[in-house]
């Protein structure tokens, strides 16, 4: 079976990890979150009848206080990068880190998500953003953690776009 | 050149068309092939003059190197520069050693430091644990074997140490953090090995951070209850094994050759990795090796064996001394009572002291010899000791032999005592019953005497009778006469005769005299029956005539069938020749 390893990448409290509890049972405490940085989750998906085992690396942080292990993210077939829909910095957050994760393990297949879609009132991801995202053509979706809406789909995509 | 002289313009004069003509020949020739020429002239240069040459390859030996590589088959780049890498190492070791060691030294010290750490740890380890084991019950237990098999201590303390188990094996890519493979021993409970090799490697990660130690270097022990967690780092792979127990040391030398075994022969798939792992489904083989190699058991088979073994000897034996004592004991017991039983012995204490059987007791002085009854069961007299008291034993059996010792009874009279009494039977003179009624009485154990049936009638019967069979009548050889001699002698018994058939006593009336008639063992049998019955009925006949009633006699001729005395000489066979009496007195009709 092909396995590979994909990350979680997003500013603090995008819903990381959120979406990956959504996606797959854990075994593992979120504490380890804390204490190691990393929490290891698995799932096994099918893209167009071929298995894979995705191990899913929900790095913690980044916000000013907690740094991403970066070397946690070496080796990462792919990422999920997650910003939050309700916040515009978490989007300019976002476009800092594809930045630095091109530049620490070269370009490999993301997807981008605008988490919390649930919260249409707050909503703050305008025509501007999506231009910006357009232009940079980036693979995206709307996620919500809260009822589940693209998280499936967004794995999945990833999914096709790291085996295709 | 000819055919350029014949083309050449007839007009033109010769030597300044010839030399003019040449000029523009030249230059034309030089206009059109000098840049070439001038090429070839520099290419010549460059193929014959080695330094231009050396400056050539210097400016593509890299690019040339790594497209190489790209293109695969970096073995035979690797083969070709090897030799001259290996003999300019050498060179450059014997020219200056420090060069070389300069730019080791950083990668030497925390090899050189693993190293030393490892075998300081390991020691550590064994110490440890030989000293937790000398001050416990498994210590003494093992100090026994040790005394028991001539093995040192700690040879033993580290044959039981060996008890232990790999429980899983992951071979993890370190890029990734995946596992390329996993193998894991039966029944043994374990999570998701994707989720335990991810969370490995990134425990490995952080500790590379946390404590910003070297790429090569990481957590290679995790220790978690009797759990264990061995890590080996190589290049590409993380080799894993999750220990159950102690682990010997050997067993880090066996993880550091299947990891560099496997980074050998999967190096290109290493290298290219990319979480399939069908390439390496031949690894997992050798996983499952490390994994059952490592099974042992817990005890060497025949550990007990020995100390079974004496124990068993050692309880046969206590068991059979303990049982051949009390064997002993119950024959020598059995002997003391069968000596109890015995008449004239009496035991009043039995036991065993400092190994010899002590006997107490009281003795009659003709009680049976305690110590050939002892021979006779079997038993060594060597081993007891008797203590005997003297007494008068009042058993009948004693007292009848003390009586006969004491009143000594003349032949033909017995005795015998029954419950004390001493009674007498026989034909006893009135002298001997006069002794036996005046000393019986002072013999111990007789209570009294019973002499009724010997009143003096009946004593004077007896002495009468026992005189009358004393008699013996001879005849002359072969004859039935009577001599005259022999008449008188007959006559003179025959008052005694009358005495006896006087006395007044019970059996007298069935009483009957037998005459029997013998002879010597010379001639015919037949004849002796003849002439010894003639004999019996002459004197029968002559016993009429001196007035002896003829009912109460019987003639009987016995011929050599009872002689009077052995037939040893002459006079003896003189007194065979005979006729003698037997008084008979019917048994119903004894006193």
């Amino acid at each position: 079976m092909i396995q590979k390893k994909i990350c979680m990448l997003g500013s603090f409290a995008v819903g990381k990890t959120s979406l990956v509890r959504r996606f797959v049972e854990s075994i593992f405490s979120d504490k380890y979150l804390t204490t190691v940085g990393v929490k290891i989750d698995k799932k096994v998906v099918r893209v167009n009848a071929v298995e894979a085992n995705l191990v899913l690396w929900d790095l913690y942080g980044d916000d000013d206080f907690q740094k991403i292990r970066w070397t946690h993210f070496r080796g990462a077939a792919g990422y999920l990068l997650v910003a939050d829909g309700t916040r515009r910095a978490t989007f300019e957050k976002a476009i800092l880190l594809e930045e630095r994760a091109r530049a620490e393990i070269g370009p490999v297949p993301f997807v981008f998500v605008s988490n919390k879609c649930d919260l249409t009132a707050e909503w703050e991801f305008d025509s501007t953003i999506e231009a910006q995202i357009a232009a940079k053509g980036w693979a995206t979706l709307r996620t919500s953690a809260k009822t589940g809406e693209g998280v499936d789909e967004a794995f999945a995509k990833l999914a096709g776009k790291m085996l295709g | 050149m000819a055919d350029t002289s014949k083309s050449r313009p007839v007009n033109e004069p010769e030597d300044d068309a010839s030399s003019s003509g040449s000029d523009s020949y030249e230059e034309l020739r030089h206009l059109i092939l000098a840049p070439e020429q001038e090429a070839l002239e520099r290419l010549h240069e460059r193929i014959n003059n080695p330094d231009l040459r050396t400056e050539d390859v210097s400016g593509v030996v890299a690019e040339a190197i790594e497209r190489r590589r790209e293109l695969g088959g970096s073995d035979a780049l690797s083969d070709a520069l090897a030799p001259t890498i290996e003999t300019a190492l050498r060179e450059s070791v014997r020219k200056d050693p420090s060069t070389l060691a300069d730019a080791l030294f950083p990668v030497m010290g925390p090899a050189i430091r693993r190293s030393i750490l490892e075998t300081l740890r390991s020691f550590l380890d064994s110490f440890n644990q030989i000293l937790d084991q000398s001050l416990s019950w498994q210590g003494l237990k093992w100090r026994m074997e040790a005394l028991r098999t001539g093995r040192s201590f700690t040879e033993v303390a580290l044959l039981h140490s060996l008890v232990f188990r790999v429980e899983q094996v992951f071979l993890i890519h370190k890029k990734t953090g995946l596992p390329i493979a996993h193998a894991v021993a039966t029944a043994v409970a374990m999570q998701d090995p994707s989720l335990v090799s991810g969370m490995l490697s990134a425990i490995q990660d952080f500790v590379r951070d946390s404590f910003h130690t070297g790429q090569g270097q990481g957590v290679n022990r995790m220790n978690v209850g009797d759990l264990d967690v061995w890590v080996e780092n190589g290049p590409y792979a993380i080799l894993a094994v999750v220990i159950r127990g102690i682990a010997p040391r050997s067993l880090r030398q066996r993880m550091d050759e299947t990891l560099e075994k496997i980074h050998a022969d999967y190096a290109e798939q290493l290298a290219s990795y990319e979480g399939d792992s069908a390439p390496f489904t031949n690894v997992h083989q050798e996983l499952t090796e490390c994994l059952e190699a490592k099974f042992k058991e817990e005890t060497r088979p025949g550990g007990y064996g020995y100390a079974l073994a004496a124990g068993a000897i050692l309880l046969v034996l206590v068991g059979g001394w303990l049982g051949w004592r009390s064997w002993q004991y119950y024959r020598w017991s059995q002997l003391a009572e069968t000596l109890g039983n015995q008449p004239g012995l009496a035991i009043t204490s039995f036991g065993r002291e400092h190994g010899h059987f002590e006997i107490r007791g009281l003795r009659d002085p003709l009680a049976a010899d305690p110590n050939k009854i002892v021979a006779d069961s079997g038993l060594d007299p060597a081993k007891a000791e008797f203590h005997w008291g003297a007494y008068y034993a009042l058993d009948d059996t004693l007292i009848e032999q003390r009586a006969i010792a004491a009143l000594a009874p003349p032949p033909g009279v017995r005795l015998a005592v029954k419950d004390g009494v001493l009674h007498v039977d026989g034909n006893p003179s009135a002298k001997w019953l006069a002794d036996v009624r005046s000393r019986g009485l002072l013999i111990p154990g007789i209570r009294s005497l019973d002499l009724g049936q010997f009143t003096p009638e009946q004593i004077a019967f007896n002495e009468a009778r026992a005189r009358i069979q004393a008699v013996v009548i001879r005849f002359p050889v072969a004859s039935s006469e009577l001599s005259s001699a022999e008449r008188v002698n007959l006559r003179n018994i025959m008052p005694v005769f009358k005495e006896m058939m006087s006395f007044p006593v019970p059996a007298h009336a069935t009483m009957s005299i037998e005459v029997v008639g013998h002879s010597d063992n010379t001639g015919a049998e037949s004849l002796n029956e003849n002439l010894s019955q003639r004999r019996a009925d002459r004197i029968t006949l002559q016993l009429v005539q001196f007035g002896i009633p003829v009912v109460a006699l019987h003639a009987k001729g016995v011929a050599t069938a009872e002689p009077v005395r052995p037939e040893v000489n002459e006079e003896n066979r003189q007194y065979n020749r005979s006729t003698t009496f037997r008084i008979l007195v019917p048994a119903a009709s004894q006193p």
